[in-house]
């Protein structure tokens, strides 16, 4: 038989294993969120680094990233668009926190 | 192989084979270069967050419970076509075809509830075109819905072939690829439902 990726396709059992892992991930950060006072700085990295986890979860439990036959292509591409990715998001934010309020004054004082 | 029948997935012939994973990977390079256009759209967010221009920003808009009413409905959507995919490659129809049909009824719900939520605002008079941060906002959200409106009528569009015949190679393939594209969608939404609803607080 030719699978690519494990069996995985054929199963049920990893489908199931994605929506509760990802549930777990939902409640947590809404409780997180509701329930609890963090500073914002730790809120902030707690909810990006649960959203990054039941990212990485869905691409292997639900998108089988990672489990197809060598070379692994898929994964690969995936690891470059991460990378630029980085780059794009993690750039805009980085220039315009240093660059737009230090040059602009307050609206009211134009 | 468990109780399966027959999969085409299993009589695949080399050169089939090698056309399923060519076409899977073409899907996937795809999907990547549509998470990089959202994520161009993530950063332009960010970056306008704080452009209220004196308006009320996201904690005062946001309906956080509705925002996760929407997020399980959605998953659970996913988790439907995840079924799915595996029934196809078992080549059981009708299972296919219930799962698919699960699908699109929530994430038609889906689509509904989101559609509310910007009505909600706009009949709040908060528009696009009060401020950056609402422009930001309603164009990451709109984009989002006009994708799951376009997979709801490639939904039916593939539907109609595995409906009227059985399952063979080539509606697999097409399948597969929207079964990607709906767990794709769900992946942009955790980070929409992490960064502009559960951080709406954040000044």
């Amino acid at each position: 038989m030719i699978d690519t990726h494990r069996g995985w396709n054929m199963s049920i059992k990893p489908t199931v294993l994605g929506l509760f892992f990802s549930l777990v991930a939902i409640v947590a950060s809404y409780r997180i969120v509701n329930h609890y006072h963090f500073s914002n700085h730790v809120l902030v990295w707690e909810i990006l680094i649960l959203a990054c986890v039941q990212t990485t979860l869905q691409l292997i439990f639900f998108l089988h990233i990672g489990l197809e036959a060598r070379p692994r292509w898929n994964t690969l591409m995936l690891l470059f668009m991460i990378f630029l990715m980085f780059v794009l998001v993690g750039g805009s934010i980085w220039i315009m926190h240093h660059l737009d309020y230090n040059v602009m004054p307050p609206l009211d004082q134009l | 192989m468990r109780d399966a029948k027959v999969s085409p997935h299993q009589v695949m012939s080399h050169t089939d084979q090698g056309e399923y994973s060519r076409t899977i990977f073409g899907f996937w390079v795809y999907l990547l270069t549509d998470f990089m256009m959202f994520a161009a759209l993530f950063a332009v967010y960010v970056v306008l967050r704080k452009n209220t221009l004196n308006g009320p920003g996201p904690k005062e808009l946001f309906d956080l419970r509705s925002a996760l009413v929407q997020t399980l409905v959605l998953l659970f959507g996913t988790f439907f076509v995840g079924m799915a995919g595996v029934y196809a490659h078992r080549n059981k129809r009708r299972k296919t075809l219930l799962y698919f049909g699960l699908t699109f009824i929530l994430n038609s719900l889906f689509l509904w509830l989101m559609v509310s939520d910007l009505r909600r605002l706009i009949e709040m008079g908060q528009t696009w075109k009060n401020s950056g941060f609402l422009s930001a906002y309603f164009t990451l959200v709109a984009t989002f819905g006009v994708h799951v409106a376009f997979a709801l009528l490639w939904t039916i569009v593939l539907l109609v072939p595995v409906l009227r015949g059985g399952i063979e190679l080539f509606s697999l393939r097409r399948l597969v690829c929207l079964r990607m594209f709906w767990q794709f969608l769900n992946i942009i939404w955790i980070f929409i439902f992490s960064i502009v609803y559960l951080l709406r607080g954040i000044p």
